[in-house]
Order: C-alpha cells, then structure tokens, then sequence
C-alpha cells in the first residue's frame, strides 16, 4: 500500500514538474484584449475541471503584466503584442485577474 | 419545551444566528472590500513564523535575505541568528522552489554550557521543495506539504563547528475568514536532526511543532497579526525521548511596500515551557527566552 503510494506520489509529481505548461488541444480556449487600460471582456466563462488557455491581445501602446493570485500566472506581454497564459484545470468558482501594471484594470474568470 | 430541555438544542438557534450575522457581515466586508482595494493576496508570509499555503505564480522568481534571531537564555548574554539568501522559484502551478547559503551570527557571553564566542560566518545551504495539495476554492482550506533539508557547518545554538543534518517537514494550511481581508494558518511540523559534534559522537533529536496564527489587512498592503508557536523537543529522531516544550505567542507584520518588494517581520516571547530533568519556568535549554523574524523579498 505504502508502496502504491509513494509511486502514484511520483507519477503525479513527475506529471505536475512536466505537464502544466504546454497548451493542448483540449484546452478551453478564451480570447481576452486590453484596449485603452481595460480588460474586454471583464469578465470570463469557462467550464470547470478542463485546462484553460487565455490569449491576451494587448492593442494599448503601453505593457501590461495579466498577473492572477488563485490562477497562479503572471505574464509580461508587451504594447501591441499578444500572449497566451495556461491554466490548470479549475474548481468552479471566481478567480480574480488584474494588469499589475495598472491595478485598477481588473477582471474575473468565472468557472462553473 | 425541547429547547429548554437539550442543552444541544437550546445552543443551537443562537450558533445559527452568530453563523448568519458572521456571514453576512463577512459578505459586506468583501464587497466592502473590493471597493477599497484589498484585492487578492499571497498568504505564504502573511503570518509570521507560521507559513502559508501559497506557492507563487509560475514562472516568478524572488530572492530574499530571510534573518531568524533567538535571544536570551537562562544566564548570561545570548544572541543567535540564522539568515537564509533565498532564491524562490515556482517553476508551475503545483510546486515551489526554493535553495541558497545560510550566515551564522552568535553572541554569547557568560551562558552556562556555551563557550563564550562572537562570531557571524556562512554556515551552510538548504533547500526547499513545496507542494500544494489543496487550494481554494476547491477546498475552503489550502494546504501545502514542504520538505526542508539543511547542511550546518556550525551549531545553530552554540555556533561550535559541527556538521550538522536537517529534514523538516511542514504541513501548511491556511483559510480566508473573511475574503481579502482576515487570514488564520495553521503549520503541522515535523523536523528531525542529526549532528556531529567535535567528539567525533553523532547527535540525534527531533522537533514537533504546532502554530497558529491570524492576520487582518488593515490596509491593502499592511497586514498585522498575531500568532502562537508550540514546540516539543525529543531526543532521537522519532520522538524517542522527551525533553522539554514551549509555547510562543507574539504579533506579526507584512507589508508590501512596492510592486514587487515587501517585509515580513514577527517576534515571539516564551510565554510557558518546561525542561524534563530541571523545575525551571521555561525550556531555555533547547529554546530561546524570545526569538524575532525579518524578511525582506523581491520578486522579479
């Protein structure tokens, strides 16, 4: 038992140090643009207990940082650029996002 | 009739009430909150010596001169420290990392059983690795599992030469009692040791520990608290032999004074401890009379 254990211990730990980053197929995938300091959409729907992927479109003329607590990312994307944060597969609930930049710029993911 | 009849039933409209008045009130205070500012927070360094669950944001690195001074013992003058140059690194949404070099500082002059010495010196390297096995909103309480080995060249008490082996390992836990605003944690802590002193004779005990602690932001980048810190020293590396306990209780302090920068402080006074083998008030033995923490980090 013991044994079993520690090896799905392993396994699963291998698959987190390996396996949170790459986007996949199956991700949700949502579209999110800052354009004259705010988010557009503020606000964000997705399905819970399924990878997300969130590419921001930044159309401002300065840089912004999409920083989230509970979703656990932070990303730099520069003026006129464009960047894709993935998220692990979320519980339902409402995970706060803001630019770090310019904090009042804010916006929630909604999981459900 | 049977309201006055059952204890259990009587108790039970009044606990009902002070559970509806305390949500409520904690719903407005979020509201209230979000309109003031206090946003979400990282909990790691928000309570002191107690540790909370959180683990970062992927990708973010963050190098922090970490000190942990231990003062007054029994007779005598007694001043330690320990600081860690820590270098944080959360690699993805699960795990946490953390390693670096640890300084030595001793002051001690006149304390029975230690040589006198003055001394501050590199001292030896640690490492960390934390895992969040459960976070919020899945679970009202996040919990993060940590496992700390650590190499001393030098006595953590005395600062004699020594070579020294550590494995801490620490389960952290913390919930909101109120969203952004009012924080408790709790650390389960289990930290066996094993030394080599100057005899050549190998060393082994251990430390159970338990602490709790609460911290309210008074501000969006201020958070007090207080916090109590209890120990049980055993000889041995499975609690084979007790030797004496304590219990600390002192406030906390975090502030975040820039983006990216931010200070956690705490300082602790032993408020009750006993050794086995004397009658004396508090274990000065195996801890301090008060001990104090500052950190101050940088993310980038």
């Amino acid at each position: 038992m013991l044994k079993q254990l520690s090896v799905s211990f392993v396994i699963g730990f291998a698959a987190c140090l390996v396996g949170a980053n790459a986007a996949s197929a199956q991700d949700t995938a949502l579209q999110l643009t800052v354009q004259n300091g705010r988010f557009e959409p503020a606000e964000l729907q997705a399905p819970a207990n399924k990878a997300i992927s969130i590419t921001i479109k930044n159309n401002d003329a300065k840089s912004v940082e999409f920083e989230s607590v509970s979703l656990r990312v932070e990303k730099v994307i520069a003026a006129k650029g464009q960047g894709t944060v993935r998220i692990r597969a979320l519980s339902p609930g409402r995970y706060e996002f803001m630019d770090d930049f310019n904090q009042k710029n804010r916006g929630t993911l909604v999981v459900q | 009739m049977a309201l006055h009849d059952d204890r259990g039933v009587t108790a039970r409209p009044g606990a009902l009430v002070a559970v509806a008045l305390w949500w409520m009130a904690a719903s407005a205070h979020a509201e209230e909150s979000a309109s003031k500012g206090f946003y979400e927070i990282e909990t790691k360094y928000i309570f002191g010596f107690t540790e909370g669950s959180g683990i970062g944001l992927e990708g973010e690195k963050e190098f922090s001169v970490d000190t942990i001074g231990r003062f007054g013992k029994r007779d005598g003058r007694y001043a330690a420290t320990e600081t860690k140059f820590e270098f944080e690194y959360t690699p993805n949404q699960y795990i946490q990392v953390e390693f670096g070099p640890l300084a030595a500082g001793h002051n001690i002059r006149g304390v029975t059983d230690l040589d006198d010495r003055h001394a501050i010196t590199l001292s030896g390297f640690f490492g960390e690795l934390r895992y969040l096995v459960f976070d919020r909103p899945a679970s009202p309480i996040a919990v993060t599992v940590s496992f700390e080995p650590v190499y001393r060249a030098f006595d953590e008490t005395g600062g004699e030469r020594v070579e020294n082996y550590e494995f801490e390992t620490k389960l952290q836990a913390d919930v909101e009692l109120i969203k952004n605003r009012l924080y408790a944690a709790a650390n389960l802590i289990y930290e066996p040791e094993t030394t080599r002193v100057m005899s050549g004779d190998w060393e082994k005990e251990s430390k159970f520990g338990l602490t709790g602690a609460l911290s309210y932001r008074v501000l969006p980048e201020l958070a007090i608290g207080v916090e109590a810190d209890y120990y049980r020293h055993y000889d041995g590396l499975l609690f084979d032999t007790f030797t004496g306990d304590a219990l600390f209780i002192g406030p906390t302090l975090y502030y975040k004074f820039a983006r990216k920068m931010f200070l956690a402080a705490a300082w602790n006074a032993q408020v009750w401890g006993r050794e086995v083998e004397t009658s004396n008030r508090f274990n000065l033995a195996e801890f301090s009379r008060q001990r104090a923490k500052l950190k101050v980090a940088v993310e980038f």
